[in-house]
């Protein structure tokens, strides 16, 4: 298969776009930024998948990744559920989780106030709770920086159980980093296709990202394993 | 209900020719234009000479350009100081000792400054592509009103200092400094109405900083808090960012013909006069009447105008850029047509709020406004990349090589001055005393002859607010959006052990940029040449400890002060900066930037109450490779620890003293002696340890500052590694340094590092001396020969150290 393409979708406010893009083309992906001004429902026909990446989008004021939602919906319509299911990735992460979520790419849920009322800046340990193709080069357990003042989610009832269950809830914290219910940190809709999660894999390509200078735990940072296993997932 | 927008100017002319000096000086009052009697009778002669009366556009354009904020005019008085009974004229702080020594420093080391002085932002050569540069704001009086909006803005401000800086540098890190009163503080000891606790200022500014930091998507990446009582009323917050930039993009210039472009957010009458109601000391009234000082932030507008810009410059569309801070407008378009002159069009302006008289739409100090020149043809491109980010931009004004600054609105001349005259504010002459603090008594003698007693005195420290890990505030801050943060503001093994600064890779690049502060108040008081002195030295100190090249280290200076008036208040200021001078020449590290922040008092009903004078050195240096990025963090028992520098007696001002003094019934318990330290000798030091780092020999490694030797080791054991085992006896010492002085003395110069033992020889042969071991029990020892002086398990250490501000936070 040749290179696949990334379309990054750019609101005003995403910030973590520069470093995301680069991310991508490192694991084996050509990778555009695309300003939403600019964005057309043609857009997408090029793209093997679609990144929602880090950041503040419209300012995240009203509640997260809203805005960026309904601008969204607004210029594609349905076209990006149409894309998913001609077998088309979609991956958000951070503020692109939150938006994906409002979307209603990934099963029901919220993300709201961290359970401490503060942002949080730091690294979590992480755990595989069910096969993704965004997971697959990954061990059963890793870390990733967080950064995010809403991250925690809740779902309606009972869902965020059985999403721990039914591997919908593909990636949970080892432990109660924000108060996220059953302490997921990523999700996946059915197909694995469309994958959200709060930390950030852009921000831990190299081993010198890691906080601890000793760290060996592998050759590369564990968020370039992550977009390794979805770019091989395509092939 | 929107009102219909005004069509006509909306100014009136303000008779001053006839006034006499008295009447003059209470318009000053009544407008608040911040201008003294002397400065009213030379605008006075400007409109005598032009045969008219002014306009209040010309009086607060005038007013705004020659604010103590905007043209540091006490930085350029000519001051009468005298030192011990000794008088000697000062003829310019800045030109003196600041900018001689920068061009000093810049002769020796001619490929290295950039630009300093002139733009924004000073810059330095990153490699044959790219330089960096660096800028550090106050943004005090409006903290200290409206503590979140204040430090909100704070950071936004100095992050549109970068996008003005050269044709728009990019933000790749930012700083924070706070000084703050106790969180302790009882209520009932602040003795004035209306003031914010201390936590309620803490709370407010570090969700400012936050809350624009984060959206704007800059890591914050260093920082630093000091707790005082004399914060209270004047807390001080420091905001600096980072910028990157193409070398070929620093030189701008603008010529007639150019249009001038604002982009990015609207104007209304948020942040009135800030320029000036900075530039007076605060009162309780103050917080009645000077809110609409205080601007109101939106990071995304600034965000979005950021994105334009860097596109803009990029595609090489940008001839000259600049930001709009205090004066708005007025100074922006004022510095860009400050030589060539121009016309600026008021009535194109889009406005917040319809009714806006002609002079608030041009000082108002709306945030997240920039302004560039560009040439007319490439208009319309600037104007589809203001579409594709979706930010508002319009037609401000054009050069036109006049000299002459022309404002209209509606066609209406509302402001036409000459910006030769503008751009002369007459010069202050001022008067500066200082008396040394004697030292003949002797600090007083606290004996550690025990484990118990030194394992309780390093415990004490460590809880100490000056001590006490950031962590609570430090998290809050997204710390490494980028993904290029390296050196992280907490490391370690278990990634929350404190470092000496940050270091962030430079996309494009294969070197590296490093960032640190160093500001030391307590000595501010008592000894403020040795404050200049031991600020530049602990910046460049911890640069030099995270693996910066000496020859590639670059410093600002940010001042504060109360009441410059005071004889002895200026005069503390002058021995600080001459103390400052002197160690950044002897170092090499120039001055590319700087501001200062004047009249920090607080009139209570029981008299003023000034801060003591505060310097904030921040530094900024190249690792030349990723290799050589050191962490403060010991990495692994079975090691050797070596120290830079030397030890001395001398406890003024230490973190130690403070607590001595606090827990003593007698008064008489005082420590007037200072430590001593040698420049040059710190300088060769500094230059050898660099050699180890090249060579790879250095594994970690953590400055000495406030808690001495025994604050120090802990803190590197932090990392959960080792423990760390020191004999004092081997310390290298100036003098005959008492077991206290050795443990909690804070003598500037100093390094720990560790490193393998197979590399004993290099650390020998390079001057250092090998002071102890890392270790396998988890505890940090401390000896004296036989003595055993501390000896604590680091992991009842850790909690105390960390956990300090978990509940104020």
């Amino acid at each position: 298969m040749p290179t696949p393409h990334a379309l990054l979708i750019k609101f005003p406010g995403t910030n973590c776009d520069n470093e995301t893009s680069r991310a991508l083309r490192e694991a084996g992906f050509t990778a555009d930024v695309l300003p939403v001004a600019l964005l057309e429902s043609s857009a997408l026909d090029k793209a093997q998948m679609v990144v929602f990446s880090g950041g503040f989008s419209y300012g995240d004021y009203v509640m997260s990744g809203r805005i960026a939602q309904l601008i969204t919906k607004n210029k594609l319509g349905d076209k990006l559920q149409t894309f998913v299911q001609n077998g088309g990735y979609a991956m958000g992460i951070c503020n692109g989780f939150q938006i994906l979520t409002q979307l209603d790419l990934l099963p029901r849920g919220s993300l709201v106030h961290n359970e401490s009322g503060h942002f949080i800046c730091k690294w979590a340990g992480l755990k595989r709770n069910a096969a993704s193709p965004y997971l697959n080069g990954l061990p059963d357990e890793f870390e990733l920086p967080i950064a995010h003042a809403e991250g925690r989610f809740v779902g309606v009832d009972a869902d965020a159980k059985s999403y721990v269950a039914n591997g919908r809830a593909a990636l949970l914290y080892t432990s109660n980093v924000n108060g996220s219910s059953e302490q997921i940190a990523g999700l996946q809709d059915e197909t694995g296709r469309v994958f959200g999660l709060m930390p950030h894999p852009e921000r831990f390509m190299a081993r010198s990202h890691h906080y601890d200078p000793d760290w060996n735990g592998a050759e590369k940072g564990w968020g370039y394993y992550m977009f390794k296993s979805v770019r091989e997932a395509m092939n | 209900m929107s009102a219909t927008p005004a069509t006509r100017a909306d100014f009136t002319h303000i008779p001053i020719t006839n006034l006499s000096g008295e009447e003059l000086l209470s318009l000053s009052k009544k407008m608040k234009l911040s201008l003294s009697q002397e400065d009213m009778l030379v605008i006075q002669k400007i409109f005598k000479e032009e045969n008219r009366e002014p306009t209040e556009v010309e009086l607060e354009v005038i007013a705004q350009t020659w604010s103590e904020h905007c043209k540091h005019r006490i930085f350029g008085a000519q001051i009468e100081h005298t030192l011990d009974g000794k008088t000697e004229t000062v003829d310019g702080l800045f030109k003196t000792y600041i900018r001689a020594v920068t061009y000093r420093i810049m002769e020796k080391k001619p490929d290295f400054v950039l630009s300093a002085f002139v733009d924004n932002a000073g810059f330095v050569k990153l490699d044959d592509n790219l330089a960096v540069c660096l800028k550090a704001e106050t943004h005090n009086h409006p903290s200290a009103i409206e503590p979140y909006a204040g430090a909100n803005t704070g950071l936004g401000g100095v992050i549109r200092d970068i996008l003005g800086a050269g044709k728009g540098a990019k933000p790749v890190a930012s700083l924070d400094v706070f000084c703050f009163g106790p969180p302790d503080t009882k209520q009932e000891d602040i003795k004035a109405k209306d003031v914010i606790h201390p936590l309620g200022i803490m709370r407010g500014v570090v969700r400012g900083v936050r809350d624009y930091g984060n959206r704007m998507g800059i890591p914050t990446t260093s920082g630093a808090i000091q707790f005082d009582d004399t914060y209270i009323y004047n807390p001080l917050v420091f905001c600096g960012t980072m910028g990157v930039i193409p070398i070929k993009d620093i030189a701008k210039e603008i010529k007639p013909g150019h249009i001038l472009i604002a982009a990015g957010g609207r104007t209304g009458k948020d942040g009135l006069k800030g320029a000036t109601f900075s530039s007076v000391s605060l009162t309780t009234s103050s917080h009645e009447e000077d809110q609409t000082a205080v601007q109101i932030g939106n990071p995304i507008e600034e965000k979005k105008v950021a994105d334009f810009i860097l596109a803009a410059r990029e595609q090489g569309l940008i001839q000259f850029v600049t930001d709009c801070g205090a004066g708005g407008f007025s100074s922006a378009a004022g510095e860009m047509l400050s030589e060539v002159g121009g016309e600026v069009w008021l009535e194109n302006a889009p406005l917040k709020a319809p009714d806006l008289k002609s002079w608030q739409i041009f000082i108002s100090e709306s945030q997240e406004r920039m302004v560039m020149a560009v040439e007319e043809k490439d208009v319309p491109a600037m104007q589809k990349i203001a579409d594709i980010y979706e930010t508002e931009m319009f037609r401000l004004g054009k050069a036109d090589g006049t000299g002459i600054l022309k404002v209209t609105h509606h066609g209406e001349p509302v402001c036409t001055l000459d910006c030769r005259k503008l751009h002369e504010a007459p010069r202050r002459f001022m008067t500066g005393e200082w008396t040394t603090t004697n030292a003949d008594e002797g600090d007083v003698f606290i004996p550690v002859e025990d484990e118990a007693t030194g394992n309780e005195l390093l415990k004490a420290l460590l809880a100490d607010f000056a001590i006490v890990s950031r962590e609570p505030i430090i998290r809050e801050y997204d710390h490494e959006v980028q993904g290029n943060t390296v050196l992280k503001p907490l490391a370690g093994a278990s990634g929350d052990a404190p470092q000496d600064g940050s270091v962030v890779r430079i996309d494009g690049s294969d070197q590296l940029a490093a960032m640190a502060v160093a500001l030391l108040p307590e000595w501010g008081k008592t000894h403020p040449h040795l404050m200049g002195r031991a600020c530049v030295d602990e910046c460049f100190r911890q640069l030099i400890a995270m693996g910066c090249n000496p020859d590639r280290i670059a410093i600002l200076d940010n001042f504060c002060m109360g009441n410059p008036d005071d004889h002895r208040e200026l005069g503390a200021l002058v021995e600080t900066v001459k103390g400052m001078a002197i160690t950044a020449e002897t170092y090499g590290a120039p001055f590319v930037s700087g501001k200062d922040s004047f009249y920090n008092y607080f009139k209570t009903d029981e008299g003023p109450i000034s801060i003591p004078v505060t310097l904030l050195v921040s530094g900024f240096g190249v690792i030349e490779k990723p290799g050589h990025v050191i962490g403060a963090s010991i990495r692994g028992s079975g090691r050797k620890l070596a120290l830079v520098g030397e030890a001395s007696s001398g406890l003024a001002g230490s973190v130690f003293a403070r607590i001595i003094k606090k827990g003593a019934d007698d008064e008489d318990v005082s420590f007037p002696v200072p430590p001593e330290f040698e420049e040059e000798i710190a300088l060769t030091y500094y230059r050898n340890y660099y050699e180890l780092v090249k060579k790879g020999v250095v594994l970690s490694a953590h400055d000495i500052s406030e808690g001495g030797l025994a604050v120090a080791l802990a803190e590197m054991g932090f990392s959960g590694k080792a423990g760390l085992k020191v004999d004092l006896s081997s310390v290298p010492t100036r003098d005959d340094t008492p077991a206290a002085e050795h443990l909690f003395g804070e003598t500037p110069g100093r390094i720990i590092f560790e490193f393998e033992e197979k590399h004993t020889h290099l650390v020998e042969e390079a001057g250092f001396t090998v002071i102890g071991d890392t270790t396998d029990d988890g505890f940090v020892t401390i000896t004296n020969g036989e003595d055993k002086l501390i000896h604590a398990k680091l992991s009842e250490l850790k909690p105390i150290w960390q956990g300090g501000l978990t509940a104020w936070y």
